[in-house]
């Protein structure tokens, strides 16, 4: 009995060694002690390029800030057509200026640049360089300045914070004067390229662009604007500009073409896309395929539009409005040298051959400057003006990996926010030395004088479809007026409201008056 | 001549291990056969020589043979029958046994171990094999389909092996699956099917999943218990939330070996179609509608036809058992071919199953219980999934399909070839099924051993030791044909590989004594352990454009040479789930004083490397009792056989959810990065449901059985993947966190079986079990959204909502008004801009009717089911069919075109009431005619030839392909319920088989 007792103890002690502490293990993660303890500037190069690449879907799809940014204001329009776009409203309200607190992509949109800053947060506490850490405070004091355009109030932690507790947030001056001090702290840690980066000068632009809109921050319904935040855009600017390392490139799309690394000589700061190359996350050609139609080469998905007025705002010689750019294609060769890159309207033609391309109705696709909100005619497919400024990479189109990187900052953003500086501190004359000198290596024939009038048009032309106009049309105090499609709009609409979970998740938020 | 006999040693050797012959025995060898009060023999009845262990079982004519002693006394003993003994001297071994409807003396399979059912306090319901829907299955959650109340068990779409929903007492679930926690012969199952997803390669990536009860053989299982209430649940801890379901399988009986043999073909096609325009209609209607004639190509095609066929089943089942007391085993295989109704689609299905008791020492203490079944299922998928975009999927293709244009264009003189139009985005069904071939390999095998000791009568430990092993792998090729963007001239293949293990050793020690003449004691107490571990990996890659074909025109299975790719499109990745550890310590004791006071008292606690790190144990307890009323001294009602009160409350845990939740993650990406993942949160726990259960027990006139049960659920600390405050890590990570909130289930079942008729030549049974439930959600702070739709021009459009004061998964949508007479264009209440609760996808009542009828050899079995008092989202009408698509020459749905009020083909496609549709149902399941031969000569035994109908005709006026559909729409995990998506078909099969024994 006692050696049979023995036995059985023995069998289920040893049965029960199997106890454990139920600690949990990863072996295809890293938890952030085994990031810190492991530590080398490896892991926070690692860091880094997380966060660079969790800015790639939200500024290159069409869904993200381009939607936010463009398809609130006269650029852009994204109609239902019958049975497509739809999309539970979510494109007509953005336009027409009835969008709410649980509208999917201002929610998404908020969740993606407040990732952006999360990550570069997180960052900071695994022990940077200098030179590293200036790199993260700043895609961190960038992601916050988008969100601060857009919803007035910036939530934010510290490193190494509780992610339980609920993040502080700080509104509107007081989040763009930590925005200015960050940036200024930085600027001497961070290197002078590549272009890719963050860089001294991508810092400088963003520096502009925080006076610039200081006094719209402030009160967005009547924007005033300080002498001193002028001089300090003009300045900034000129120190940009002396460096001479950004010129004007011999055609206006080669700043957004598939080689645009290499000869968009006026790109300032860049999303880096390698062609063939899955970059994890980022489908610059969406700006294409949002647009055309079905039948074009290659398919698209046949959305988004431009509105008639906004391309009657270009003359005809300014080859902003499109050109026939050349393909890197041997197939799609563009014989009869059409327009294939800025808007498109008309009758649209073969790649290949030249031949007049139909719609799935069988009629001509052939684009029609009109377009409605709800499109309800047989040709509801060919309606509106097509538009996109990043040339076709026909060899990586089918792929989704195109070549073209995508721009957040660039020399005529620069030159146009210095001749607004100088115009708005009273000297137009020499801020039309700057704006004609860029019109005329647009093909476009010199302004007679500089207004805040012409200066937001011009900054149409110039910067269409790059996701500044929203900011501009506040700014200038036109982003309430009524415009096709959209009546004059209640102020509320002057910024995003917060999305309904996140006030749930965060009682530090407030939303903003009217929502 | 030496090597023969040598090997004809070896035969008979195995021979001798195999068939476990038993020890040699003196005494007489008495044979008879065991009849019911019918004079019908009763198979499947216990014959044992008392006081021994001695025992064989009756065949299936009820013919027994035992060899007893002149002295002793057999004991012949039957579910269903009152038990008889008679003496071997008497000379009479030919019973006749009254049947009994108390079934008290039968054993319940329950959460470690079994119980008497006069023991049972709580809400148990079992099906045995004979009760069993017949026909073809795939798995064994389909055999009890409808015959539970309580019990909704849905197949989510028509695909062979596909997923079902399995819920039993309403709906709680606001993540996670929602089904039962399924256990094996004591094997807890991990739940999740460890086939691949198919990834994204340009059809949409939610495929509907794969069942993962496949690995099991439905012909292996002899019975399932479904356990509802929280006394019988509780022992399960926190993965019992939503009811445990017991499956029992085969075991050898000990006897002569015995063969049993069963086969059947048959053949399936389109149970019901989804009406779109033919080729005449498509043609009026572009004039109807003021369109070009632009697109009426001249044909008359019918594209659903050419992507469908008639599928043929086949289905082989071989079982051998036997053995004697002390060593009983039984060794079954099984091979199913199931060819779907949609072309290139079917499953493969191989299993076996050994299983062995045994009983060591002189004094029979020691024994071993092993079980292995090892599996293998092979499907052809087609390209279907839950959440096709613009590209559509096979079905909403088919449907699409201009009926005027030819999907095979002949020319004179060349081969036929497919008609597909490169550029556009016109998707020709038939090339697409050609273009794609989806195959999935799953391997499984599970294996337990059990050793267990009894010391003495009432005291015993048992040990058990699982491991479940699976691994899956998918090969994916799309042929560079195929005009997609990405795909033409290129050609695409993926393959990847699923591995997941669960581990399992528990201890038990079960003491069950009589304390007093009136007072007995059953009592456990057990320790378990439980590691689960889910990896895998993938590869992906395009053909080169500089080849001709891409992979180049070899014929050759892409996937076989993936390393040809264009290097420049390779997608690799690998991953491994954080490590599952569960650990738990469980008790359990019931007294019985007197067979009519029953108390029980179960307790689990359990332990899981999921919890955050402040919340490692959950304590799950249940209290309950009954009183059978019957055998009080003063109740004196001939007419009730059996009259027991029951009453239950207690506490079940849920913890699905992925692990590595509570702690932050940091993952490897593909750009060389390092990203945080989720959103950690420490405090994170199991999920809790509170439940009491009332029930009774009547037998009537000893013909009728009634239970009845009485339920209220109420979950608590919802567990669910929040959207955390930002800034938070990038990529719109997860919070798991318990919400504050509570979802009540209560309800009604009520099931009811009466033996109408019980003569020799006619038996007439009836069952029918009837669930009136009702679900309401309280004490959210914010409102959830879910049942996500897709198609064109839907994106970010939801239809269900979990918010206070509606049923979970409340429609919640647009106000449909109707079209409008001039304008053609839909309207809204409050313009649209409002949504609205309108509608309930939660059957208010689910009905389950079964009967037997029985003329001499003859025996009809049918089952129906329905449910009623529930609405169903039809995507499909609203994004697929709808008539906006013949703008884009495409077709539409007849009703669509037939409606009185022209609509606008303008008229955009939002999601509103208009698409939500009765989802009332009423469908025989399956009906079965058979023919018992008897035997034929010396050898063939019980024959029986049978011929099933599954599907065979459904009541509803749902317009999709059938209303017992739940397509996965769901919304950052939130499930979605009764959304109709564009389906793998339902089928309808007929099936010829016969069954015999050797």
């Amino acid at each position: 009995m006692l050696r049979k007792l023995i036995f059985i103890l023995t069998t289920i002690s040893l049965a029960f060694a199997g106890c454990t502490k139920l600690e949990e293990k990863f072996d295809g993660q890293l938890t952030s002690s085994q990031i810190s303890t492991t530590g080398s500037a490896g892991n926070v190069n690692a860091l880094l390029t997380g966060i660079y690449a969790s800015m790639r879907g939200t500024f290159q799809g069409q869904a993200g800030v381009y939607a936010l940014w463009e398809m609130t204001t006269d650029e852009l329009i994204g109609p239902t057509r019958g049975g497509d776009w739809d999309d539970n409203g979510a494109w007509r309200v953005l336009h027409s200026h009835r969008f709410d607190g649980d509208h999917i992509r201002i929610r998404e949109v908020w969740n993606d640049l407040n990732g952006i800053s999360y990550s570069a947060t997180d960052m900071l506490r695994f022990n940077p360089s200098a030179a590293q850490g200036a790199e993260a405070r700043f895609l961190r004091a960038f992601a916050q300045f988008m969100i601060l355009d857009g919803w007035g109030q910036v939530p934010y932690r510290e490193p190494g914070e509780s992610s339980i507790t609920a993040p502080k947030v700080r509104k509107g001056t007081e989040a763009l004067t930590y925005i200015i001090s960050e940036l200024t702290a930085i600027i001497p840690s961070l290197p002078d390229a590549p272009v890719t980066k963050a860089t001294k000068d991508a810092a400088r632009v963003l520096l502009m662009k925080c006076y610039l809109n200081k006094g719209a921050f402030a009160n967005r319904s009547a924007p005033t604007f300080d002498a001193a935040d002028m001089q300090q855009v003009i300045t900034i600017a000129d120190q940009i500009i002396a460096s001479n390392r950004f010129l004007f490139s011999p055609n206006y799309f080669d700043n957004f073409a598939p080689s645009n690394g290499t000869i968009g000589k006026e790109n300032i700061w860049t999303q880096e896309n390698l062609g063939g190359v899955g970059g994890g996350g980022g489908d610059i050609r969406s700006r294409w395929h949002s647009s055309v139609h079905y039948n074009s080469q290659p398919s698209g998905w046949n959305g988004f539009t431009t509105l008639s007025d906004f391309y009657n705002k270009f003359e005809a010689t300014d080859k902003r409005r499109g050109v026939a750019y050349p393909t890197n294609s041997t197939t799609f060769t563009n014989p009869g040298n059409r327009i294939n890159v800025g808007f498109l309207v008309g009758q649209q033609y073969d790649m290949t051959n030249d031949a007049p391309l139909k719609d799935r109705t069988g009629a001509p696709l052939a684009f029609t400057p009109q377009i409605s909100i709800i499109e309800k005619g047989t040709n509801l497919e060919v309606t509106g003006i097509r538009a996109y400024k990043y040339m076709i990479d026909f060899p990586n189109a089918n792929q989704g990996q195109w070549d073209n990187d995508y721009v957040h900052f660039r020399l005529g953003d620069v030159l146009l926010m210095k001749a607004e500086a100088q115009l708005r501190s009273g000297a137009a004359a020499a801020g039309l030395v700057i704006v004609n000198s860029l019109r005329t290596n647009r093909g476009a024939t010199p302004l007679a004088s500089l207004t805040t009038d012409n200066m937001i048009d011009e900054r149409g032309r110039e910067m269409y479809l790059e996701s500044w106009r929203k900011q501009d049309l506040i700014r200038f105090g036109k982003f309430l007026l009524p415009w096709q499609e959209k009546a004059a709009s209640d102020p509320k609409y002057l910024f995003f409201p917060i999305p309904n979970g996140q006030l749930a998740a965060n009682p530090n938020l407030t939303q903003n008056p009217g929502f | 001549m030496l090597k023969m006999n040598f090997f004809r040693r070896a035969i008979l050797a195995l021979a001798t291990l195999l068939l476990f012959i038993p020890g040699f025995s003196q005494n007489r060898t008495v044979s008879g056969t065991v009849s019911d009060q019918a004079g019908r023999g009763i198979p499947g009845v216990t014959v044992t020589v008392k006081g021994t262990r001695t025992s064989t079982q009756t065949n299936s004519d009820g013919a027994y043979t035992i060899s007893a002693p002149e002295t002793g006394t057999l004991v012949f003993s039957s579910v269903g029958f009152s038990a008889m003994e008679m003496a071997v001297s008497a000379g009479n071994f030919s019973p006749t046994l009254a049947a009994s409807f108390d079934n008290l003396s039968e054993v319940v399979v329950t959460g470690y171990g079994t119980t008497r059912r006069k023991d049972l306090t709580g809400a148990i319901a079992t099906v045995n094999e004979k009760n069993f829907n017949k026909g073809v299955y795939t798995s064994p959650d389909q055999l009890i389909q409808g015959k539970v109340a309580g019990v909704q068990i849905t197949n989510n779409s028509g695909q062979p092996g596909g997923a079902t929903t399995f819920k039993i007492r309403g709906n709680s679930a606001i993540t996670g699956s929602g089904n039962p926690l399924f256990v094996v012969d004591g094997v807890a199952l991990d739940g999740r099917s460890v086939r691949p997803g198919v990834g994204d390669v340009g059809f949409g990536g939610g495929n509907p999943g794969a069942n993962p009860l496949n690995f099991l053989n439905p012909s292996d299982i002899a019975s399932m218990e479904v356990l509802k209430d929280a006394s019988a649940t509780a022992i399960y801890g926190s993965r019992a939330a939503y009811g445990v379901v017991l499956i029992t399988t085969k075991r050898g009986k000990s006897g002569e070996p015995k063969i049993d043999f069963n086969a059947s073909v048959g053949f399936s096609k389109v149970a019901k179609r989804i009406d779109v325009l033919d080729a005449a209609q498509f043609r009026s209607a572009l004039t109807y509608y003021g369109l070009s004639n632009a697109n009426d190509k001249g044909s008359s095609v019918d594209a659903f036809d050419e992507i469908t066929r008639r599928g043929i089943v086949q289905n082989y089942n071989v079982g051998v058992s036997g053995g004697a007391d002390n060593a009983r085993y039984r060794l079954s295989m099984g091979v199913l071919n199931q060819e779907g109704i949609v072309r290139k689609t079917g499953l493969k299905k191989y299993t076996a199953n050994l299983s062995g008791q045994f009983k060591f020492l002189n004094s029979k203490k020691l024994g071993l219980d092993i079980n292995i079944i090892p599996s293998q299922f092979q499907e052809d998928l087609a390209p279907i999934s839950n959440d096709a975009g613009s590209r559509g999927s096979l079905i909403g293709n088919a449907l699409q399909w201009n009926p005027t244009e030819n999907l095979i264009i002949k020319r004179a003189g060349k081969p036929d070839s497919l008609n597909v139009v490169r550029g556009g985005d016109l998707i020709n069904p038939l090339a697409l099924q050609t273009a794609i071939d989806d195959k999935t390999k799953v391997t499984t095998i599970l294996g337990s051993i059990s050793p267990y000791y009894k010391f003495n009568d009432w005291l015993e430990y048992r040990f058990l030791y699982s491991i479940n092993y699976g691994s899956g792998t998918r090969r994916t090729t799309v042929q560079p044909f195929m005009n997609f963007n990405d795909v033409i001239d290129r050609g695409r293949a993926r393959i990847g590989y699923a591995e997941l293990t669960t581990q399992q050793s528990t201890h038990t020690l079960n003491f069950n004594k009589k304390l007093s003449s009136s007072i007995s004691l059953t009592a456990l107490a057990g320790f378990e352990y439980q590691k689960y571990s889910n990896r895998g990996y993938d590869v992906n890659g395009f053909g080169r454009i500089s080849i001709p074909g891409g992979f180049g025109n070899y014929g050759l299975d892409f996937t076989n040479y993936i390393q040809y790719s264009d290097p420049t499109t390779r997608g690799v990745g690998s991953f491994v789930d954080p490590s599952y550890e569960l650990q738990s310590y469980f008790g359990k004791a019931i007294v019985n004083i007197s067979d009519k006071y029953v108390f029980q008292a179960t307790i689990r606690a359990d332990g899981s490397s999921k919890f955050g790190a402040n919340n490692k144990y959950g304590y799950f307890p249940s209290l309950s009792a009954a009183w059978t009323v019957n055998k009080e001294s003063f109740f004196s009602v001939d007419q009730i056989s059996l009259l027991k009160l029951r009453a239950s409350w207690g506490r079940t845990g849920n913890q699905e959810f992925p692990s590595g939740s509570a702690i932050a993650r940091y993952s490897f990406t593909g750009s060389g990065g390092i990203q945080q993942t989720n959103a950690e949160n420490e405090n994170l726990k199991w999920q809790t449901d509170q439940q009491y259960n009332i029930g009774m027990d009547l037998g009537l006139f000893n013909r009728l059985n009634i239970t009845l049960d009485y339920f209220n659920k109420k979950t608590t600390d919802l567990l669910f993947p929040s959207e955390p405050a930002q800034p938070a890590a990038p990529g719109a990570p997860i919070r798991w966190v318990n919400l504050d909130g509570n979802i009540i289930n209560k309800g009604l079942e009520a099931t009811i079986n009466a033996t109408i008729v019980n003569q020799k030549d006619f038996t007439f049974d009836f069952g029918v079990n009837a669930t009136f439930q009702s679900n309401s959600v309280s004490g959210l702070s914010s409102a959830i959204n879910t049942g996500g739709l897709h198609g064109q021009g839907i994106s970010g459009s939801t239809v269900q909502v979990i918010r206070n004061g509606l049923p979970i998964n409340a429609f919640y949508t647009r106000e449909f008004l109707g079209i409008d007479k001039t304008s053609g264009l839909a309207s809204y209440s409050a313009g649209g801009d409002l949504l609205y609760y309108v509608g309930n996808p939660n059957p208010k009542t689910l009905l389950g009717l079964n009967t037997t009828v029985r003329y001499k050899a003859l025996t009809l079995n049918a089952a129906m089911n329905g449910a009623f008092g529930y609405q169903i989202y039809n995507n499909t009408y609203n994004n697929v069919i709808n008539v906006g698509s013949i703008n884009n020459g495409k077709n539409i749905g007849v009703s669509v075109f037939q409606d009185p009020i022209k609509e606008s083909f303008a008229n955009p496609v939002t999601a509103s009431s208009r698409f939500l549709e009765s989802g009332n149902f009423l469908k025989l399941t399956n009906a079965t005619l058979s023919y018992n031969v008897g035997n034929i000569g010396t050898y063939f035994k019980g024959i029986n030839v049978f011929v099933t109908g599954q599907n065979l005709f459904v009541i509803t006026k749902f317009t999709g392909f059938d209303p017992e559909v739940n397509v996965d729409k769901n919304v950052n995990g939130v499930p979605s319920v009764a959304i109709e998506y564009i389906p793998y078909p339902s089928a309808r099969t007929i099936t010829f088989g016969v069954n015999f024994s050797l």
